[in-house]
């Protein structure tokens, strides 16, 4: 088998190296190669596994494929006045948010392994390319997405900034890891640059500090960053926002929230680099509703982004050397979804749990992208 | 010669009657009465409002279902899925695209009765709501706590939650709010095979299934509630009217604004012929152009519709300002002047002139009024349609005059662009064009006059709605912003989703096995 699969996996134009521990590793060098290739595997009823860069998968599943897109890492255009970057899945966002910036622009905050990583693993991964958007909201940064269907075809949807033309078929591949379709390219929002404010207040406790940051959002003047560490006689919060215009406006709002809230407003200089400054130790990274982020904050620093309503993305770390799975293991106890490392990455619940699996069994066929069993 | 009957109302078939008998063995509120089945036949497509002054109901469903519960909803499903029977949720009846008419019969399953379960819970920001729920009414029950949900479409008097999360709506303050789909958090619907489905509340991993059934349109699942993200409601509300010298100048500033990260409520920009009916002393415009939009005599109103591309040269000739009405919500008079000043001073930087708050307290006061005004004019021979697609900015304008070219010669247009977002906007055409004989001579006239003349009305309608669909698709914008696909746009999705069809299928084999769920919308 392995000598035909080979075959039809190299006619595909793709870079296909066998590994140690079975399994091929195939490199495509273009978006028709990578179609060709998913095909291949597909046909197979391999299990398929997709790499970016970052924190993705390093190696090809026993008897199955590592799809690496890391060849496809083109950025086709940047416009900078409508705030669209046309790039392909292996583009790393780095080199993206680079670009953006050449052109006025940004990607905006990040979690720091969204980051590191790649647009396609950005997409397909547990935050579904999904950021903070101005008013306490969150939204995919895909404005559109090209995904390669089952048999190597290549699924667009129109770059709108809305649509209403049935569902949106870009969730089949946002947050999907590649089991259903494998992103291929994608259009990304762009935020226009803006200089960030900032500001700092010293707060009862960390508790006390975590729903302020709640209030904020509440009230729709969330910021863009936020970051919470034990301090003084309780907590020091610091947040920054960066909206042109907005950013001002937003922080004398929240300002007198917070002080309505009894907290003390600090000096201002050195916020901006303190709100940024990267977390020590052993950080996991978390989606959580505040109730969650209250219940951990009492356990370490708190760096906070993608702030809405309901909750955030957190970088957390613990107050001393303690490892990651103990992080982890007080952020699920309090509730919270873990995103990274990888090697600790909470699922979430399948489709199942939501009343739905039958659905998915059907629609796994239906898209006829069933994997064998090992 | 036989005059038209006066009401011409679908009668009861055999198998509605057994349906009838079924539905009642699962203790359904149903009904074959013929009033009950013209009712659910339609909505208010302009194809629609055709038929009806035609004094036909091609569609008519065999049975009408009033179900209590999203138990009821799935009894009925598993029931019908068993017998492959078509199941057609109806909600206010409000759709401009024919989404709702059962063009397969089987049962319409009118969901108007779902209005539990009902928790507003303001500290949450969460607001957990039936989906037969009354649009208007939410927005009353939540006014009354202190709250909103930021969805203010002009079909608000009518539609229904689920309505509105079917067809993935857009409400006049979008460009703060966001769409509907912006304000769900989780959904519960029931599925093809009659399942309940719960969508999580909170993060959560995998493909986004509250994404897949929102702008469904029924055909994968039937939402029966939702629990959706609400905000304090606003104590004071900033309006303004700006002129521009051109559209070009509005686009621009409009642009301008949102990037420097403003966030207006309000943000609509009309185009020449609009800026002048919305001026606030009153439009000085050819008496031609009056007799179509002002509501006119039947004789005039055919005469100048006769001769569409004179019309539509008569508004090429007018002055070229434009009107943008602008508007920020806030807590306090401050708050909402601050942003306000920012984005007029952004607009007056690109030769915007300050009209001051009377054209925005103006069109505040008049927000629903476009989805009413139509009526008469379909009874004087014309029929009015409306058609929002969107783009991304740098093709705006170029979508605008396309459609404008495309329709010219079939209709009389006017167009808005609003919904406006970092990266695009929407654009809303209204289209009016000749249709037939009015609705006083066709209640005169025989049936078969009746017939021949609504044959002629459609392929007006169809000719211009063609061309103007035609113009979207290849201008590569989407064919409907917030106002979902249904029958009239379908023809042409699969421009829209090219090899994504196949996906909509997949989701339609998965969600909905036996087919039963709106056979015949999206093409599935």
């Amino acid at each position: 088998m392995n000598a035909n699969l080979r075959e039809d996996l190299a006619a595909t134009s793709a870079a296909v190296v066998e590994e140690a521990q079975g399994g091929f590793r195939v490199t495509p060098p273009s978006i028709a190669s990578l179609g060709r290739a998913v095909a291949v595997v597909r046909a197979w009823k391999l299990r398929l596994r997709v790499r970016g860069s970052g924190d993705a998968p390093v190696h090809a599943p026993q008897d199955g494929v590592l799809l690496d897109v890391g060849s496809l890492d083109r950025i086709a255009s940047v416009d900078g006045a409508t705030g669209i970057a046309r790039v392909e899945a292996g583009c790393s966002l780095g080199a993206l948010e680079a670009a953006a910036r050449r052109a006025g622009c940004t990607l905006g905050p990040l979690l720091p392994s969204v980051r590191a990583g790649s647009v396609g693993a950005w997409l397909a991964g547990p935050t579904r390319g999904e950021r903070g958007i101005p008013g306490a909201r969150r939204e995919t940064a895909a404005l559109s997405v090209a995904a390669v269907l089952a048999d190597g075809r290549i699924a667009e949807s129109r770059a709108a900034p809305r649509s209403a033309t049935g569902p949106d078929l870009d969730h089949l591949a946002l947050g999907g890891s590649g089991r259903l379709c494998v992103v291929a390219a994608a259009w990304i929002r762009l935020f226009p640059m803006a200089p960030a404010l900032a500001s700092r207040w010293t707060c009862p406790s960390l508790p006390t500090a975590v729903l302020a940051l709640e209030r904020i959002c509440l009230d729709r003047n969330a910021p863009a960053r936020a970051r919470v560490v034990a301090g003084g006689e309780g907590a020091r919060l610091a947040l920054a926002w960066e909206g042109l215009e907005t950013a001002p406006m937003e922080r004398d709002r929240a300002a007198r929230t917070l002080g309505s809230l009894g907290l003390v407003q600090d000096a201002e200089q050195g916020a901006n680099a303190w709100v940024r400054e990267p977390s020590g130790g052993h950080p996991i990274e978390v989606d959580a509703r505040w109730a969650s982020l209250r219940g951990w904050s009492q356990q370490g620093e708190m760096q906070l982004l993608g702030m809405h309503a309901g909750g955030a993305f957190a970088t957390l770390a613990l107050s001393d050397a303690r490892g990651a799975e103990e992080a982890a293991a007080l952020a699920r106890a309090a509730g919270a979804r873990v995103i990274a490392p990888r090697r600790i990455r909470d699922s979430g619940p399948a489709w199942d749990a939501l009343g739905a699996g039958a659905v998915w069994k059907r629609l796994i066929e239906a898209l006829g992208v069933e994997e064998a069993q090992p | 010669m036989t005059a038209v009957p006066a009401s011409p109302l679908p009668v009861a078939t055999p198998r509605g009657e057994a349906l009838l008998r079924d539905l009642a063995a699962l203790n359904l509120a149903a009904s074959c009465e013929p009033a009950d089945l013209w009712a659910a036949s339609r909505d208010a497509w302009p194809r629609a409002l055709l038929w009806t002054k035609a004094g036909t109901a091609p569609h008519p469903p065999d049975v009408v279902a009033w179900p209590a519960d999203a138990e009821q909803v799935a009894a009925v499903v598993k029931f019908a899925a068993g017998r492959e029977i078509p199941v057609v949720p109806v909600g206010g009846g409000s759709g401009i695209c024919g989404g709702a008419v059962p063009v397969r019969g089987g049962i319409a399953l009118d969901l108007k009765r779902l209005t539990a379960p009902l928790r507003i819970d303001l500290p949450a920001r969460t607001a957990l709501v039936g989906a037969g729920l009354n649009g208007q009414r939410l927005a009353e029950l939540l006014d009354a706590q202190g709250a909103t949900l930021g969805h203010h479409p002009s079909s608000i008097y009518a539609a229904t939650v689920g309505g509105w999360l079917a067809t993935r709506s857009a409400g006049q303050l979008s460009s703060k709010y966001g769409k509907i789909e912006d304000m769900v958090i989780a959904v519960e619907a029931v599925d093809g095979t009659g399942a309940l489905l719960h969508t999580l509340d909170g993060p959560s991993a995998g493909p986004d299934l509250t994404q897949l059934l929102v702008g469904s349109e029924g055909t994968l699942g039937i939402i029966t509630s939702a629990r959706l993200r609400i905000w304090p409601r606003p104590l004071r509300r900033w309006l303004r009217g700006v002129r521009f010298p051109s559209v070009q100048h509005g686009l621009r500033a409009i642009r301008a604004v949102l990037r420097a990260g403003l966030r207006p409520s309000v943000a609509r920009l009309s185009d020449p012929l609009d800026s002048l009916l919305a001026a606030a002393h009153g439009p000085q415009l050819p008496q031609s152009l009056k007799w179509v939009v002002l509501g006119a005599r039947a004789e005039a109103l055919h005469v100048a519709l006769r001769a569409p591309l004179l019309l539509n040269r008569l508004v090429d000739a007018l002055p070229k300002a434009a009107l943008f009405v602008v508007g920020f919500d806030g807590d306090s008079e401050d708050d909402c002047a601050e942003e306000g000043e920012a984005a007029l001073a952004i607009c007056q930087s690109d030769d915007g002139e300050d009209l001051g708050p009377a054209p925005g307290e103006k069109w505040f006061a008049n927000r629903y009024a476009a989805s009413y005004r139509g009526s008469p004019l379909f009874s004087a021979g014309a029929f009015v349609d409306m058609l929002d697609v969107a783009t991304t900015w740098d093709r705006v304008a170029a979508l605008d005059a396309a459609v404008r070219r495309a329709v010219s010669p079939h209709a009389f247009t006017l167009a808005t662009f609003t919904h406006a977002a970092l990266e695009g906007c929407a654009i809303e055409f209204t289209l009016v064009g000749l249709a037939g004989a009015t609705a006083e001579e066709i209640a005169r006239s025989s049936r078969d006059d009746a017939e021949t003349d609504l044959e002629e009305a459609e392929d007006r309608h169809d000719a211009c709605w063609s061309a103007a669909l035609g113009a979207v698709a290849d201008g590569g914008a989407t064919l409907s912003h917030h106002s979902g696909i249904g029958l009239a746009r379908q023809v042409l999705l699969p421009r829209e989703h090219g090899e994504g069809m196949r996906q909509l299928r997949a989701l339609k084999k998965a969600f909905d096995p036996h087919g039963i769920l709106n056979p015949g919308k999206l093409l599935l």
